[in-house]
């Protein structure tokens, strides 16, 4: 079980030794993890997106977490086919818990990644999920998300799939995956955790053709639920 | 283990929080299996912090949730079903809520602070029991309408200085300071609150969720931007001063044991121009404690986080404890001319850290700098949230099995000197304080 409170001390050592190399995956899905979105495509052009104000409330960042990448300090340079435009806006959301907590799934597509009162979706804790309905299936060159970037927190077992199967029962690509030790039972993952901040989280897609987008998590360092501001996905239309 | 079944799996989990003193009298509930049945007044980000607290904490029934703002309304009753399968009910209007609810028996109260002592108040002499957010008010005759009422109606009224209840504050002023006397005699404080703009800006809000003109204009809100950002106006709250030192100076005068004599601040608008407080405030207060003479600095900015975050520092002869919420801004130091703490860590009372740098070579400067201290830390994490061991305190005085850490009349009475502090700023003058000034 993963820490969802600052305080908690885990047994570092046993969880320090899985960060080196985990290339386990659930025999149901293909991994794409890597430890970091790369450059993206040679000779593309630049992704660019909208980014909100930074603010931030509360403690800093827990340093708790095994393998917990840097603070990023600047949106990163990434390259996406010429073309590559943003498929996930207004497109339809779904999630894994019947009676959100806060907000609505509309949220996570409506093109507002405030951290603010009302621009966030929360629900259930434990390992749940939102997904994204492109409503065709087309190549996918990049993510971002931003689960709630008003404080520095960390998002446990942050894993995106793609797949054309609306129920991700079959064709499951996993383009990120953090998950250092399957507690979400979806394999491991040797992708960095990362602390929350305005810039996003990018995720390279490299080109993978899907329809729907799933993104899961399992609570925070915060607190046990599970929250969306915002989740962008870019690709080329067919 | 998801929290919906730690809950369901662990009835019989301790309230592990500091258990102290004497039984209350005042026990509403007989027993950790009876439910304690709460109404949650104010369900805006400090009201869903504190919740998120009391999920923790076995035995409470939810019954009630109360919010001008429908946003926060839904969302503070959405987190209450998701935690006990039920929709507590709603409710905009705490007279409303205190007509029409039955049996409730405590009220959690997490409204904006020029609200705390109305609606304590009200909710004392509705019959409940009562935790208060603090300040414990925006005005010092609001905090002591709150005293008078906790003991008119013979109610348990605990203010939220949650460092109270805190075992590393508590085992630090128990064990380290009081019985071992580590710091020797302490003659200064040192205290701050450093917090970067960027943590400092205007809390926004979706404009599609406003709340309605007129219903703002009832409960005392001119817009939506003072709703959502009321510790900027002077009417509402005390500004940073009141929102952030009161945890630490709080302290200073808990871990004294008495009050100040006397205040001398010094405050300005110096980046946010157009807010009704001051942004960055420093003050001096002078005690005459139990063991001489001690003044105590204590700064709060919201400019910048440079200097180390937020935390208190007591300096005395032997040794100094910079004492914080963060385990990592927590820290002991031996003076180096101070008899050794060699048997304390073998007791277990210390846990001995890094050994002092070593010593510079001699030049013009260093010849004049005192040796390095030694550094210790407590031994032992803690491994709750923030505000759970203060209101595990609550219940269990509300249950009868505890005394409050910290009720209204001795919140008062550490609170009272902060209201003089923007006063002190404001004329820029010293405040030599009268009995009237800080007593009931």
């Amino acid at each position: 079980m993963k820490p969802t409170i600052p305080f908690l001390v885990l047994g570092a050592a046993s969880l320090f030794a899985l960060s080196s190399c985990n290339k386990e995956s659930s025999s149901e899905t293909t991994t794409s993890g890597s430890g970091g979105p790369g450059i993206g495509t040679p000779g593309g052009v630049e992704l660019v997106t909208e980014l909100p104000k930074e603010v931030i409330e509360g403690s800093p960042a827990p340093k708790n977490i095994p393998n917990l990448a840097p603070k990023p300090k600047k949106f990163p340079t990434f390259l996406v086919p010429e073309g590559t435009v943003l498929l996930s806006k207004g497109k339809k959301v779904t999630c894994s818990d019947d009676y959100p907590i806060m907000g609505s799934p509309e949220l996570v597509t409506d093109g507002e990644k405030e951290a603010g009162e009302g621009y966030f979706f929360e629900i259930l804790d434990g390992l749940q999920w939102v997904q994204i309905d492109l409503e065709k299936s087309q190549p996918i060159h990049a993510l971002l998300l931003w689960h709630f970037h008003g404080q520095p927190r960390v998002y446990h077992d942050v894993i995106v799939q793609v797949s054309d199967d609306p129920e991700f029962k079959t064709g499951v690509t996993t383009l990120f995956n953090n998950d250092y030790d399957n507690s979400s039972k979806l394999g491991k993952g040797t992708d960095r955790p990362y602390i929350e901040s305005h810039f996003g989280h990018l995720i390279n897609g490299k080109g993978t053709k899907a329809r729907y987008v799933r993104c899961h998590s399992n609570g925070n360092t915060s607190n046990g639920e599970n929250h969306y501001i915002e989740v962008e996905v870019y690709g080329t239309p067919e | 283990m998801n929290r919906r079944e730690f809950l369901s799996k662990s009835s019989t989990i301790a309230g592990a929080g500091l258990v102290l003193g004497a039984p209350s009298v005042l026990g509403a509930a007989g027993s950790a299996n009876d439910k304690i049945n709460v109404a949650l007044i104010g369900m805006g980000k400090q009201g869903r912090v504190l919740f998120e607290a009391m999920s923790n904490i076995p035995g409470i029934h939810f019954q009630a949730v109360c919010d001008i703002w429908d946003y926060n309304l839904n969302s503070g009753a959405g987190k209450v079903r998701a935690l006990q399968k039920h929709m507590p009910n709603r409710y905009t209007d705490i007279d409303e809520l205190l007509e029409k609810e039955k049996g409730l028996d405590v009220a959690i109260v997490a409204t904006p602070d020029f609200w705390h002592s109305p609606h304590t108040v009200k909710c004392l002499d509705a019959g409940l029991h009562v935790y208060c957010e603090k300040m414990m008010s925006n005005t010092i005759d609001g905090a002591r309408a709150m005293v008078h009422a906790m003991e008119r109606n013979k109610k348990l009224c605990q203010i939220g200085h949650q460092r109270r209840s805190n075992p590393r504050y508590r085992y630090t002023l128990d064990h380290l300071i009081n019985n071992n006397k580590i710091c020797g005699t302490i003659v200064n404080i040192n205290g701050q609150w450093n917090r970067a703009v960027s943590s400092s800006q205007d809390i926004q809000y979706k404009k599609s969720l406003a709340i309605d003109p007129a219903r703002l204009k009832q409960y005392g809100f001119k817009d939506m931007h003072q709703f959502m950002n009321w510790r900027f106006y002077r009417d509402l709250s005390g500004g940073p001063i009141s929102d952030l030192g009161a945890h630490q100076i709080d302290v200073f005068n808990w871990f004294l044991g008495c009050q100040p004599k006397s205040v001398f601040a010094s405050g300005g608008n110096d980046f946010f121009k157009t807010r009704e407080h001051f942004d960055n405030v420093m003050a001096i207060f002078e005690y005459d404690s139990a063991q001489g003479p001690v003044r105590a600095f204590y700064q709060v900015l919201t400019t910048t986080s440079s200097g180390g975050g937020f935390y208190e520092s007591f300096m005395g002869t032997e040794g100094t404890i910079k004492t914080s919420e963060m385990a990592s801004g927590s820290a002991i130091y031996r003076e180096s001319s101070a008899p050794l703490w060699d048997d304390l860590v073998k007791r277990g009372y210390l846990r001995k850290k890094a050994a002092p740098a070593p010593a510079k070579k001699s030049d013009g400067i260093a010849s004049y700098a005192s040796a390095a201290p030694e550094e210790f830390a407590i031994p032992g994490v803690l491994n709750k949230q923030p505000h759970q061991n203060h209101l595990e305190n609550f219940f269990a005085a509300v249950r009868g099995e505890a005394k409050l850490n910290c009720d209204a009349r001795h919140a008062f009475e550490s609170e009272a000197p902060i209201f003089w502090v923007n006063p002190s700023a404001l004329q820029k003058e010293p405040i030599i304080f009268t009995p009237e000034q800080l007593q009931v």
